[in-house]
């Protein structure tokens, strides 16, 4: 089960003299669905597309399903699934065309029933060409061809940017649907937190080219926590305590937003500086991504080392 | 199967282009084989004294099938060029390339079905119109001066120079350089290819200068198809 | 039995947990009485849209809880109130959260009586449990 199905190694890629990722260390076990989030331009596509060997790492490698990026083979290939950003797809083909070329690069694999069903069920005109099909059509299409070979490994590049809510959804369960079938992996790239919250089970968090977390939403979840200290005069100068994202000064109140630092800790810690009261205040994942990505503000009182 | 799939797919991206070619050198060519090239075959015959011995390749010069040449010239290059930027121009803007080549084949299958379907399309388009248009001088109940075949060879050779037009254009539309650096070498050495040819005179020499090129280009194309980025 | 569900995503409460109060909630309420079977995680997981490994984890958390025992191979049966542990720990946590309460209400300037008859009024949304499984018992014999 701990069987590793995408593996990266200092994965590196210089653009001219932008870094756009920077040394990542990448481990996704078989069986997961993994949100992979981060800012915008924080290099998720840059890393996708490393990952697929459609652009080649400055320095590091990468695999997939045991292969190495840079030299999937054509058998390889057929057990990835790519959906690609934008769901760019051949404007002049219909739904029909496309199908059909798509199926004949998965000879054994195709579910012709899977697909007529989601089709069907999505009612999607099927003569139409793509480029007469709205966003939220195509994007629909780029879904059904990404899982009617039933992949091993399903890649997804931001599927549900722009999206209304239904739509979105239906990426959703599609995932749910193919995980369920025995050893599936996916790997999706998002900005909706609510929907990487619903689905994954794990979260990989780049910012600025460099991998931030990668482990299971859960943990991230208990990880990241705000504590508000109240002090009876004047709030300490130096606030340094284990796992200090940021930290913010109201008067006579120090408001910390904390990872990793476990309640004992706090308590010991507010009760060193003589904190007159303190409170631990839950998160929610959408506030922990925004916190834990925000920039520290190295003016503030302390400087925090990234671990 | 997955060959003939991709081959499909730009056969049927060529298709516009490659019947709009056919389309325009069968009406243009046809226009002037029909109305003013009989003309000027008559007028050109009847200055020639009778019993005078007739260069023949002058007769060829002024022979009907010459004035749809530089028709076919232009139509050919202008193939090649649209074909180079359908296939390796336009996939850039509408970023069609990495749905294309995430699949189960090499990209060395994706690139040799886009060259087949480009030599496809020159073969099938405008080389018929010109075989017809050559086999429709030759009647000489209706052209007293019939073309000779190097006549017929020549526009082959613009056909071919097409194809040097569109592997140039293929290797600028692949590479990622900037215009004032390496882009542009694709097209200008297409550009030079061509020149050189149509002042080459020899029919040797003339093939040996494309088939070198066309050598050059091909390893130049697949070697950066191979390893460029997408 | 309707089992149902509302997933908040957003919320400062992990999915699990949600499902897990949920569920736990349509127990003190009677809306699932002991023996009655939870859906099977997938096809729960495929209703609500989550991870199954999310169900699993809220399964897992009532199963703490005392609340439900899977049974290998079976599934998930929630489990008999009699076999439920109640220990030192939670009667403490109770009376703390109690505490909390009437501590709000005292300061609302609410009388003793009214929160009793609060608490008494709340207390009848769950009352009719033990009559629903009367009348289930009632309708198996």
């Amino acid at each position: 089960m701990n069987e590793i199905v995408l593996e990266t190694e200092a994965l590196t890629k210089y653009y001219g003299s932008t870094l756009a990722v920077d040394h990542i260390d990448l481990k996704i076990p078989r069986g997961c669905i993994c949100g992979f989030v981060g800012r915008n331009g924080a290099g998720k596509t840059t890393a996708i597309k490393l990952m697929l060997g459609l652009l080649n790492p400055t320095t590091g490698s990468s695999r997939l399903l045991g292969c190495d990026s840079s030299a999937l083979t054509s058998a390889i290939r057929q057990r990835i699934g790519y959906v690609t950003e934008g769901h760019r797809l051949f404007r002049w083909m219909t739904i029909a065309g496309l199908e059909k070329f798509q199926r004949s690069f998965f000879p054994k694999q195709w579910d012709d029933k899977f697909f007529a069903d989601m089709i069907e069920y999505l009612n999607l005109p099927k003569k139409k060409k793509i480029k007469h099909l709205s966003n939220g059509q195509r994007a629909q299409v780029s879904l059904a061809l990404a899982l009617a070979p039933n992949p091993e490994l399903l890649i997804m590049d931001d599927p549900t940017l722009g999206l209304d809510a239904a739509i979105r959804r239906q990426f959703l369960e599609g995932m749910i649907e193919l995980i369920m079938r025995q050893g599936r992996t996916v790997l999706f790239s998002s900005h909706i937190l609510g929907d990487v919250e619903r689905v994954s089970d794990r979260i990989v968090v780049i910012d600025k080219g460099v991998l931030r977390a990668n482990c299971s939403l859960e943990q991230f979840q208990k990880a990241i926590k705000k504590v508000i200290l109240s002090f009876a005069d004047s709030a300490p100068d130096e606030v340094n305590i284990d796992g200090l994202l940021h930290c913010k000064r109201i008067e006579k109140q120090l408001e910390l937003t904390l990872i990793g630092t476990d309640d004992e800790k706090i308590s010991e810690w507010a009760k060193s500086v003589g904190a007159e009261n303190y409170h631990i205040v839950k998160m929610n994942l959408e506030d922990q991504f925004i916190e834990f990505t925000a920039p520290a503000n190295h003016k503030r009182l302390f400087q925090w080392e990234e671990r | 199967m997955r060959f003939s799939t991709l081959l499909r797919k730009e056969l049927r991206e060529c298709l516009p282009w490659m019947l709009l070619a056919a389309i325009a050198f069968l009406a243009v060519g046809g226009f002037f084989l029909r109305a003013e090239a009989y003309y000027e075959n008559i007028r050109h015959y009847s200055r020639l004294s009778p019993g005078t011995a007739v260069d023949h390749y002058r007769l060829t010069y002024y022979s009907i099938l010459n004035v749809t040449g530089p028709w076919l010239f232009c139509l050919s290059i202008g193939l090649g060029l649209v074909l180079g930027i359908r296939q390796f121009w336009i996939p850039n803007f509408t970023r069609t390339w990495p749905f294309l080549l995430h699949r189960s084949v090499s990209r060395k299958t994706i690139l040799a079905a886009k060259l087949t379907a480009t030599l496809i399309a020159f073969v099938i388009s405008i080389g018929p119109v010109w075989v017809g248009f050559y086999w429709y001088a030759c009647r000489q109940e209706v052209f007293p001066i019939p073309p000779t075949f190097r006549v017929f060879i020549e526009g082959w050779i613009f056909i071919m120079l097409g194809l040097v037009a569109y592997l140039g254009t293929a290797l600028s539309g692949l590479s990622t350089a900037k215009w004032y650096t390496t882009k542009i070498f694709g097209l200008a050495f297409a550009t030079v290819i061509i020149v050189t040819t149509l002042s080459q005179w020899t029919l040797v020499g003339i093939f040996t200068v494309i088939a070198i090129s066309v050598a050059i280009l091909l390893s130049l194309i697949f070697d950066s198809f191979l390893r460029r980025e997408f | 039995m309707a089992l149902w569900i509302q997933i908040l995503p957003g919320s400062s409460e992990p999915i699990y947990v949600q499902v897990a109060e949920q569920i736990s909630k349509a127990i003190a309420r009677g809306e699932l009485a002991s023996g009655d079977k939870l859906p099977a995680v997938r096809k729960l997981a495929a209703e609500l849209v989550i991870n199954p490994n999310t169900v699993a984890r809220a399964y897992r958390r009532l199963e703490q809880a005392g609340l439900v025992t899977t049974k290998t191979g079976s599934g998930t049966f929630v489990s008999d109130p009699k076999l439920r542990r109640t220990d030192a720990a939670d009667i403490n946590m109770l009376t703390e959260r109690m505490d909390t309460l009437i501590t709000r209400g005292l300061n609302l300037g609410l009388k003793a009586q009214d929160l009793i008859s609060l608490f008494e009024r709340r207390l009848a949304k769950f009352g009719n449990k033990s009559k629903k499984q009367e009348d289930r018992k009632k309708r198996n014999e």
